[in-house]
């Protein structure tokens, strides 16, 4: 994460104290009409009673803007009116993907009669809802209490085992005797892109959930296979890269009054990890501080040499229940790249010595390959329902210096003291060379030097003279 | 009759002559080279200078103990360069050790001007030493005449204007005054010469890749000394001293290292170096035992330790205990050689085989005043003749092969030629024995004259003109002046030449451009400082930026941006890559570029303005280069389109189409060149719709040359950039509805 999104996050939670939600407390709805608002009232109300602060729009409204000043007015929106066109004054599917892509965060609840509008912003994220007037359909697990026979309130129960999004009883094994958790859903399916990691399919078709066309009790004759099963999204979030988060729910109702207090279902409960995981409120990660420097000295150089021995660390917190709590896991990864990955390996949780530390410190010990270039050191943390943390650092190492290498290698004494030997007897011959007066030639020399002498006399007389 | 000028003697005015013709050499020699700070400004030229000036700059600021051990991670991304250790750097603290002593002595000069301004300076000393060698195998004429050449010859000037801070500025000095010094030394058989030469040879290594063509010389002339039976205690000394100071001095530059001892370019001079203790040896055992048949013994086994110890190379080379030629030499000896196996050598066009027009471009009359000095050495043939001529031909032929060669061929051309004029001039302007001819016939005349009036008696005829005394001088001198004057018209020829060359072909700076408009205004094009600049105002300090390797340098010295490859093309697989990413459609290039964490692709295109050196003309070396390491997928024959033809535009192959390189050059432009546009270069019509999503037009320069594109991050919703933008319409559209 970058600095200036945790200095975004530090401003965001000192302005709201009291919110929950680690990116803001504004949040949008907007409705079909104002009126229309009640249905919800009891989930807006939870949201209130968590410290949001909800305005309440009709579709139609032009006063709504997503921006004023280019600045994000809403921290949060939530989209109850499947049926609207457009938004506000000519508000696009491009203004929200802006919204999100701007770090707003978004709910968005369809129903059977679904405008183009949501379709098309739907598909942005991978999620493809089925045509006009569908419904999902269960003949054998739909809400069966007060004889109600509709089978398009579908008791959904097939969860994604995502922890970090849904509370225990829903992902997980279930105890003994406890009753299977159920959602009712009344509404639109939509296909999910299975290749989009960012995508995750929270909550899934039953083997005999399908996606047809109300025909009251008949089950409708198709020739293609309709979507159903585990292919059929009922409830879908995703995570962009820059950590927005956005909810699809093929299901007005489900958030609706009625819905959420029908006892046997686990609504109230689903919804609100939902909205909470959606709009910030748990499962944020962010990563606090990192550094390295080398083992020996402790200090950090601006480049690193050949196989020296460092040591990493990364600080990690999460956001649950208002707060910030040290990160505990156990699969924190760093990687040396350099076009490949050289090193990959764990990092270790260091035991914090203060109980009330806010962030958990991971550390590696690690020795830098025997390769100079530049580095990347990595850390890319990404988990179903967490936060991306990304971290990356531009390492360069450097070869040896010129006198960084061993002086004087075992290996090669041999040769030292052949070369020594060499020099020493070159100046002994040397020696013996010039001091040494080869015995026939001395007769000649000394001649030689009796003429040199009468010479220099006989010179220095003339001159003398 | 020596007349006194200023109360100096004749030979004082000869020498005060000769300094004052060295002077006014060395100033021609600066002032021509000078014309690019004149019409531009001082500017470090082309490409290579830049980082040269870069180092120099380092070395200044940091030191020369952090610059040997300099590591760029900015260059060869991700890679880096061990930058100390694979440079020569003798230009470098050349011109640090200029800047710190005028500095020391409080002459606050800027380090690019003395970047600027070494290669002039340094061609004047060029000068000085080339009247030297000229001296020294000659005499002061030719050695004067040889100054005058080499000061001004186009193919030195070519590497040697203000502004071109390359190696050659200064190794050319080094190599002719290594060579003197060479010579002198097996002249008087002096060891100290012999270590000056090594010394010099050492300045040379570190200065320039081309000293191999010294150690490879010098050895040659001691061999072909010895096989002529001229072996002499003199050359042994000469050689034994310069070999062995100057290897272990060549060691001592990091890029060099062992080289010298496991290498083939190097080979011939350790051998040579045997070959000469065993000729000592020899030759002492003669002197001890005389015998007319051991001198036929000696030279057959001279011939057969040759042809024993090249054998002996030969096997070593092949069984690789010996590194073998590299690629840039194998180039040497057959010239198709680089185009088939190494198209990264073959791509630059100074390793191009020469034109015979160029010979004549660069050297004019010495060109063929080169082989009337190898006849005047023939027919002295003293041991420095012998070297003279050795050094004629091989610079010859490597001439003949590669372009940028004419540089080591200009020195001896000049010597060559000053000896040739030297002789000319010694015979044609030695008026002594034509005036003495002259009187004679005068003398005789008077005589015959008076013979005659005795004879007749009467009155001495009416003269024909032709019988004048004053004609027959004139016909005496005839020959001389119109020989003279000839030579004369052709040293005035060749100095025009030369200045017309200098200033028309080799001072334009290649950042800079100048054009002149239809009404002969002068325009500057500044688009490549205009990009580099935007670049290293507008994008953080650690953004890399991808281009063809042609712009690396100029790209870390002008932008100061991290760069993926550069003019150093020691890594062939890297700038393949980049090769590949440029050749490949969209989507592949954008998965490798974001592989190798590309923030900017940069191309040079000259359709608007009409620059034919820009990258979509250099396209089919890119292809080439990848395609020699991407075999599969990569075909150069589809980049060609059914008829067979280069084209761009709508007329091109689809693969041309869809490649990024012609993407990226032509994204937009007909939206300025109107419908009917025709790229300039080519003379082709534009493509119509040119789509790009993965990429985004961040600069384009005044005229188009330079375009800089940002690669786009990853989609927030993990969206391919096509559906992204599909979804987000066009862009200008969206943003300007109100």
């Amino acid at each position: 994460m970058k600095p200036w999104t945790c200095l975004a996050l530090a401003c965001a939670l000192l302005g709201s104290t009291n919110a929950k939600s680690a990116s803001g407390d504004r949040v949008l709805v907007l409705v079909p009409k104002v009126e229309s608002a009640k249905h919800y009232s009891k989930f807006l109300g939870s949201l209130e009673t968590r410290g949001f602060e909800v305005s309440i729009r009709a579709a139609s409204n032009t006063s709504v803007a997503l921006q004023i000043d280019g600045e994000r007015a809403f921290d949060h929106a939530v989209l109850l009116a499947p049926a609207a066109k457009k938004f506000g004054d000519g508000l696009g599917p491009l203004d929200f993907t802006r919204f999100v892509d701007d770090g707003g965060n978004m709910v968005v609840a369809a129903s059977s009669e679904l405008s183009d509008f949501h379709r098309k912003l739907a598909a942005q994220f991978g999620v493809v809802f089925e045509p006009r007037s569908t419904w999902a359909i269960d003949h054998a697990n739909y809400m069966k209490q007060n004889n109600a026979s509709d089978h398009k309130v579908v008791a959904a129960s097939n969860f994604a085992p995502a922890p970090a999004i849904l509370s225990p009883g829903f992902a997980g094994t279930l105890a003994k005797n406890q009753q299977k958790p159920a959602v009712y859903f009344k509404g639109i399916a939509h296909k999910y892109d299975v290749a989009n990691p960012q995508l995750v399919p929270l909550l899934t078709g039953a083997i005999t959930t399908y996606s047809g066309k109300d025909k009251g009790e008949k089950p409708i004759e198709n020739a293609n296979a309709p979507l159903n099963g585990k292919s059929l999204g009922l409830v879908s979030v995703f995570q962009t890269r820059s950590n927005a988060r956005v909810a699809f729910a093929g299901s007005t109702a489900m958030f609706s009054d009625a819905l959420l207090s029908k006892r046997g279902g686990d609504n109230q409960r689903f919804v609100e990890d939902v909205a909470k995981w959606t709009m910030q409120e748990k499962s944020v990660l962010r990563e606090t501080g990192h550094r390295h420097h080398l083992s020996e000295t402790g200090e950090q150089p601006s480049h690193y040499r050949v196989s020296n021995e460092i040591v990493y660390e990364i600080d990690l917190s999460v956001y649950r229940d208002d707060a910030w709590h040290p990160y505990v896991a156990d699969d924190v990864q760093f990687e040396a790249i350099m076009l490949d990955p050289y090193i990959r390996t764990t990092l270790n949780r260091t035991d914090s010595t203060l109980s009330a530390s806010e962030t958990a410190t991971y550390h590696g010990d690690i020795k830098l390959p025997d390769r100079y270039g530049t580095f990347t050191f990595r850390v890319n943390y990404k988990r179903t329902g967490y936060s991306n943390v990304d971290v990356k650092d531009t390492v360069a190492i450097w070869p040896l210096r010129h006198d960084g290498y061993p002086r004087f290698l075992s290996a090669a004494y041999p040769y030292y003291t052949g070369s020594f030997v060499m020099v020493i007897g070159f100046l002994a011959l040397c020696a013996v060379w010039l001091f040494s007066d080869e015995p026939e030639n001395t007769e000649k020399a000394a001649a030689a030097a009796s003429k040199e002498k009468s010479k220099a006399k006989n010179k220095a007389k003339n001159k003398s003279s | 009759m020596a007349y006194k000028v200023f109360g100096l003697t004749a030979s004082d005015q000869t020498s005060l002559l000769r300094i004052a013709i060295l002077g006014l050499i060395s100033i021609v020699a600066v002032g021509s080279r000078l014309y690019s700070v004149i019409r531009f400004e001082s500017v470090i030229h082309e490409f290579d200078p830049w980082f040269n000036y870069r180092t120099t700059r380092y070395l200044v600021d940091n030191g020369f103990d952090k610059f040997w051990n300099w590591f760029d991670e900015t260059a060869w991304y991700p890679l880096g360069r061990v930058v100390g250790g694979t440079l020569y750097p003798g230009i470098m603290v050349t011109s640090a050790t200029i800047y710190n002593a005028l500095h020391l002595v409080n002459i606050p000069v800027d380090i690019r001007n003395v970047c600027v301004f070494l290669a002039p300076a340094f061609s004047a000393l060029t000068a000085l030493a080339t009247y030297q060698l000229g001296k020294e195998v000659k005499n002061a004429t030719a050695g004067l005449l040889a100054a005058a050449f080499i000061g001004v010859a186009p193919g030195y000037i070519s590497r040697s204007v203000a502004g071109s801070y390359d190696n050659e500025g200064i190794a050319i000095f080094l190599l002719v005054f290594t060579f003197f010094l060479w010579l002198r030394s097996v002249r008087l058989g002096s060891a100290l010469y012999g270590a000056l030469t090594a010394i010099f040879y050492f300045y040379m290594v570190s200065a320039w890749g081309g000293y191999v063509f010294i150690i490879n010389l010098i050895p040659l002339h001691v061999f072909a000394l010895l096989v002529m039976g001229r072996y002499s205690n003199r050359l042994y000394v000469a050689y034994s001293t310069f070999y062995v100071i100057g290897t272990l001095a060549s060691m001592q530059i990091p890029f060099v290292g062992f080289q010298p001892t496991f290498t083939s370019e190097h080979m011939a001079a350790l051998g040579t170096f045997g070959l000469i203790q065993l000729v000592a040896f020899a030759s002492y055992v003669r002197t001890l035992v005389p015998s007319d048949q051991f001198r036929v013994l000696i030279r057959l086994s001279i011939l057969g330790l040759f042809v024993v110890g090249f054998g002996g190379l030969v096997l070593l080379t092949m069984t690789k205990v010996i590194a073998p030629w590299t690629g840039r030499f194998y180039s040497l000896w057959d010239t198709a050689y680089a185009k088939v196996h190494i198209p990264i050598i073959a791509s630059v066009s100074e390793h191009q085989p020469t034109a015979w027009p160029n010979f004549f471009f660069d050297l004019n009359m010495l060109i063929w005043l080169l082989p009337a000095g190898i006849y005047f050495s023939f027919r002295e043939l003293s041991d420095n003749h012998v070297f003279l001529i050795l050094y004629s031909l091989f610079a010859a032929y490597f001439a003949g092969v590669m372009v940028r060669l004419i540089l080591t061929l200009t020195p001896i051309v000049c010597v060559m030629a000053g000896v040739a004029m030297a002789n000319v001039f010694e015979i044609y302007l030695d008026f002594s024995k034509t005036k003495s001819k002259a009187e004679a016939v005068k003398a005789e005349d008077s005589v015959m004259e008076k013979k005659e009036r005795e004879i007749q008696g009467e009155l001495p005829a009416a003269k024909t003109i032709y019988e004048t005394a004053g004609f027959k001088r004139f016909y005496a001198l005839f020959p001389q002046i119109v020989v003279v004057a000839n030579f004369l018209y052709f040293l005035c020829m060749f100095q025009l030449h030369c200045s017309w060359i200098t200033s028309s072909a080799y001072s334009s700076p290649s950042v800079v451009l100048a054009s002149r408009g239809p009404d002969g205004s002068h325009h500057i094009i500044d688009d490549f400082r205009e990009a580099y600049y935007w670049l290293q105002m507008n994008t953080k300090p650690d953004a890399k930026v991808l281009s063809w390797w042609d712009y690396g340098y100029q790209l870390a010295g002008m932008a100061d941006r991290t760069t993926l490859v550069d003019n150093n093309t020691w890594n062939n697989t890297h700038i393949a890559t980049v090769g590949k990413i440029l050749a490949s459609d969209e989507d592949t290039a954008y998965e490798l570029a974001r592989h190798l964490d590309v923030d900017y692709v940069l191309v040079v295109f000259g359709g608007m303005l009409g620059y034919s050196g820009d990258d979509i003309n250099k396209f089919l070396w890119m292809i080439r280069i990848a395609q020699g390491v991407y075999p599969d997928g990569f075909k150069e024959e589809d980049f060609y389109n059914a008829a067979g033809e280069y084209a761009i535009g709508d007329t091109a192959s689809p693969t041309m189409r869809r490649s990024l390189m012609h993407k990226l050059c032509y994204y937009r432009f007909h939206e300025v060149m109107g419908p009917q546009g025709f790229d300039r270069v080519r003379k082709q019509k534009l493509p119509r719709d040119v789509t790009l999503d993965n990429f985004e037009e961040a600069y384009t320069t005044e005229n188009w040359m330079v375009r800089i594109y940002r690669v786009k991050d990853l989609d927030n919703y993990g969206r391919s950039h096509h559906a992204a933008s599909a979804f987000e319409g066009p862009r200008f559209k969206n943003d300007f509805v109100f």
